[in-house]
């Protein structure tokens, strides 16, 4: 499924990128699809794409011994995650899994990070972007915590 | 001119109904015997005949006048009693105090209202006020958290809303059971997927001290003004007249310059934010 | 400043009088210093003039520790307190903030006062604490009292403060206008030696505005240091003329009792949730200089404190604000 400029302009995470950029982004992804029960990628698993959310629900969680499944949040549409995709180890912290019909923008992250190389301004942009998705994402979860911490 | 009217005698009102919301949670039905009005934001005294008051902020309507629902957790003397009431018997009611929510500051205005645990109860109400006045604003979003499903009350009040013109009503819990296929996470999480106009926007935050802390900064780094987020401060209120002491926030009485305030008013406050 | 006089025996003789319908507190001095004692024929003679202080801040006459605030309020006789010192005067101008706001005006404190003849006493001469001068206030009222009192060598003069006051004096046929006006000169000197004192015994003391700054911006060990010996007996709070938290405590058929409460005891900011903003001790001891000097200055324009130091006196503990106050300052 070809990717365009227009429909990546309404994602949020494609925010205040210039067209030229949007079309490096084009270049090096493609849209995927999964259905209901459908696991994007397990927690360890050595992940070679970055994803942003299309449209669908996505739950995220670990995992215990014996394959318990703890569910500890939900991605929305527009969000980044497999972030980790994009740093050494490349280690997934997650599982995913698709709760529903899902369409995700697939970014391939080996290509991604050839091009930050090459032009450091997209990529300095990109890694602030990625930054802050984790660091909501952090905060988002010392919240969760806090919750259960206190009354 | 200094009125003879004593500050200090509660209003004698029947209790009609008491709704169990969860195993911790009960609202009560309460028919004033006297006049009685408050607005959305405000909270009253309730007393228990010869035991104790405490402050709670009414969930219901603030249009209907002659009844007044109050939603009671149990969690100290003063609740635990409460919670083995019976219709039929008699509180006591001392208010309406406070500053309560500037509904007509949100006339054109995209409102968002970021809830968690038992902030939902004076959210009620302002859905309520708002919903009276969903003509004059643009929209209202509810993003609200709580830690279980099971802690959500007023389970109908989310289909409803999203079945209203105008409103829109997102659930997350932070800890899901077998049976939950909604949002997982923090109700911040939620502001992910909503679309607003920010400089168009009012935002509410309500909930337990950890909540108003994390959803204030939240709100704050999406491009909220300070005095554009609204916040309803807990304290220990115990006269609701400005005069005991006991709710002082800084040089603010939350009885009386509250518990509705703007970030503006109050975030040189060390104690809250640090 | 309008003066009228009396010879000290008539106006014994019109105090007995006026115990017909009025109750009288005077100051008098005891085994213990000096008091506020209930008035009787015998305890007349007893009654101190111009020496500083009782140990009761008039506070009390107005804010009784327990008090029923949903019964109907008795009538009572009109009360005369005599022997003012002035700090309890400004001290008052707080609590008539509080307690007269046109919001909420609390009808027993306001019958209370208006039954009440306040007549002030100037002080000549200082207690080992008394610093408010430090704070702008004067040993001796000009305002805020109904009279002022001077006993001058078996004269009795009084200042005219308000015009209930001067109905009062009016009222009295053995008062008359001074023969000359000899006895202000007399009465400033006194004045001058009481400043003085207060002058060398405030040394050091920021004043009241300055403490506020010194209070707010202090974050460090010294609140470890003078909070070491408190025990939260509370004692400083009882006795303080502009502390007044209360407890709404319930009763039967929806009756309240307000009792004095203090922010120096555990749990005074504690919410059903179970946070307690000022659980710790050294946040509760700041906490009190901090609504003191910081936060009732932003709210109301009386001063919370009236530098009447008899906090520093009633301490158990020894603590000494002014002694913190002038560390802080250094």
């Amino acid at each position: 499924m070809k990717l365009t400029i227009e429909e990546l302009k309404s994602v949020r995470f494609f925010d205040n990128y210039s067209d030229e950029q949007l079309k490096i982004f084009i270049s090096i992804s493609s849209i995927k699809e999964f259905k209901v029960k459908d696991i994007l990628f397990e927690q360890y698993d050595e992940l070679n794409e970055i994803y942003v959310l299309l449209s669908g629900c996505l739950s995220l969680g670990i995992s215990l011994p014996k394959e318990k499944r703890i569910r500890l949040g939900t991605l929305e549409e527009g969000q980044l995650f497999s972030w980790s995709a994009v740093f050494s180890p490349y280690i997934s912290t997650a599982w995913v899994m698709a709760t529903c019909p899902t369409k995700v923008v697939a970014i391939d992250a080996k290509k991604l990070n050839l091009e930050f190389e090459k032009n450091c301004g997209f990529g300095f942009k990109t890694m602030s972007k990625i930054a802050q998705t984790i660091s909501h994402r952090l905060s988002d979860t010392r919240f969760q915590l806090m919750n259960q911490l206190t009354l | 001119m200094l009125i003879d009217k004593n500050i200090y005698k509660p209003i004698r009102a029947r209790l009609t109904d008491v709704i169990d919301e969860s195993p911790l949670i009960k609202t009560f039905v309460l028919v004033p015997e006297d006049k009685f009005s408050f607005e959305t934001g405000q909270f009253i005294e309730l007393s228990v005949d010869g035991i104790g008051e405490a402050p709670f902020t009414p969930s219901s309507s603030p249009l209907v006048k002659e009844t007044l629902e109050v939603t009671v957790m149990k969690t100290g003397y003063v609740t635990e009693y409460m919670h083995m009431l019976k219709p039929g018997i008699f509180m006591g009611i001392r208010g309406p105090y406070g500053r309560g929510y500037p509904v007509d500051k949100f006339f054109g205005k995209e409102v968002l209202i970021l809830g968690g645990g038992c902030g939902l109860a004076p959210i009620r109400s302002l859905l309520f006020a708002l919903e009276n006045i969903k003509d004059k604003l643009e929209k209202v979003i509810l993003c609200y958290g709580s830690k279980t499903p099971s802690d959500c009350i007023y389970k109908p009040l989310f289909d409803r809303l999203n079945n209203t013109e105008k409103f829109e009503a997102y659930r997350t819990v932070d800890k899901a059971d077998e049976d939950w296929d909604g949002s997982v996470g923090v109700a911040t999480a939620l502001l992910n997927k909503i679309k607003i106009n920010i400089k168009n926007s009012i935002a509410v935050v309500c909930g337990p001290p950890v909540m108003m802390k994390f959803g204030t900064i939240r709100l704050l780094e999406m491009g909220y003004r300070d005095d554009q987020v609204y916040l309803s401060m807990e304290k220990n209120m115990s006269c609701g007249l400005g005069k005991c002491g006991h709710c002082m926030m800084g040089e603010f009485f939350v009885c009386k310059d509250g518990p509705v305030f703007t970030y503006n008013e109050i975030k040189h406050n060390s104690e809250i934010w640090k | 400043m309008q003066y009228k006089c009396i010879k000290k025996e008539d106006w014994d003789k019109t105090l007995e009088q006026l115990l017909l319908s009025y109750t009288i507190f005077a100051s008098v001095e005891n085994e213990f210093g000096l008091d506020y004692e209930l008035i009787k024929p015998v305890n007349i003679a007893r009654i101190s003039y111009n020496k500083p202080k009782p140990a009761t801040p008039l506070k009390s006459f107005f804010l009784p520790v327990k008090e029923n605030v949903t019964s109907d309020i008795a009538d009572e006789k009109p009360r005369i307190i005599l022997g003012i010192p002035n700090c309890d005067i400004e001290g008052l101008c707080l609590l008539d903030e509080i307690y007269l706001n046109i919001d909420f005006n609390d009808i027993y404190y306001r019958k209370r006062r208006e039954n009440t003849l306040l007549i002030a006493s100037d002080c000549f001469g200082i207690q080992e604490h008394c610093h408010c001068l430090s704070y702008n206030i004067m040993p001796y009222s000009v305002k805020g009292a109904d009279l002022a009192v001077i006993n001058l060598n078996g004269t009795i003069v009084f200042r005219m403060l308000s015009v209930k006051g001067e109905d009062f004096v009016r009222n009295i046929p053995a008062v008359q206008s001074p023969v000359d006006n000899n006895f202000i000169s007399v009465v400033e000197k006194e004045h001058l030696v009481t400043e003085t004192l207060l002058m060398a015994s405030g040394n050091g003391l920021p004043d009241y505005k300055k403490t506020g700054k010194l209070v707010s911006k202090e974050q460090g060990d010294i609140w470890e240091k003078y909070s070491s010996r408190c025990v939260s007996c509370g004692a400083c709070t009882t006795i303080c003329p502009t502390c007044t938290c209360f407890l709404l405590i319930d009763k039967p058929g929806f009756e309240k009792v307000k009792q004095l409460d203090a922010c120096q005891y555990p749990g005074f900011e504690r919410v059903a949730g179970g946070e307690d903003a000022l659980f710790e001790l050294r946040k509760r001891f700041k906490n009190r200089y901090m609504c003191k000097y910081v936060w009732k200055p932003e709210k109301f324009s009386s001063l919370a404190c009236t530098g009447c130091g008899r906090c520093i006196e009633a301490c158990i503990g020894k603590i000494n604000k002014n002694e913190l106050f002038t560390e802080l300052a250094k």
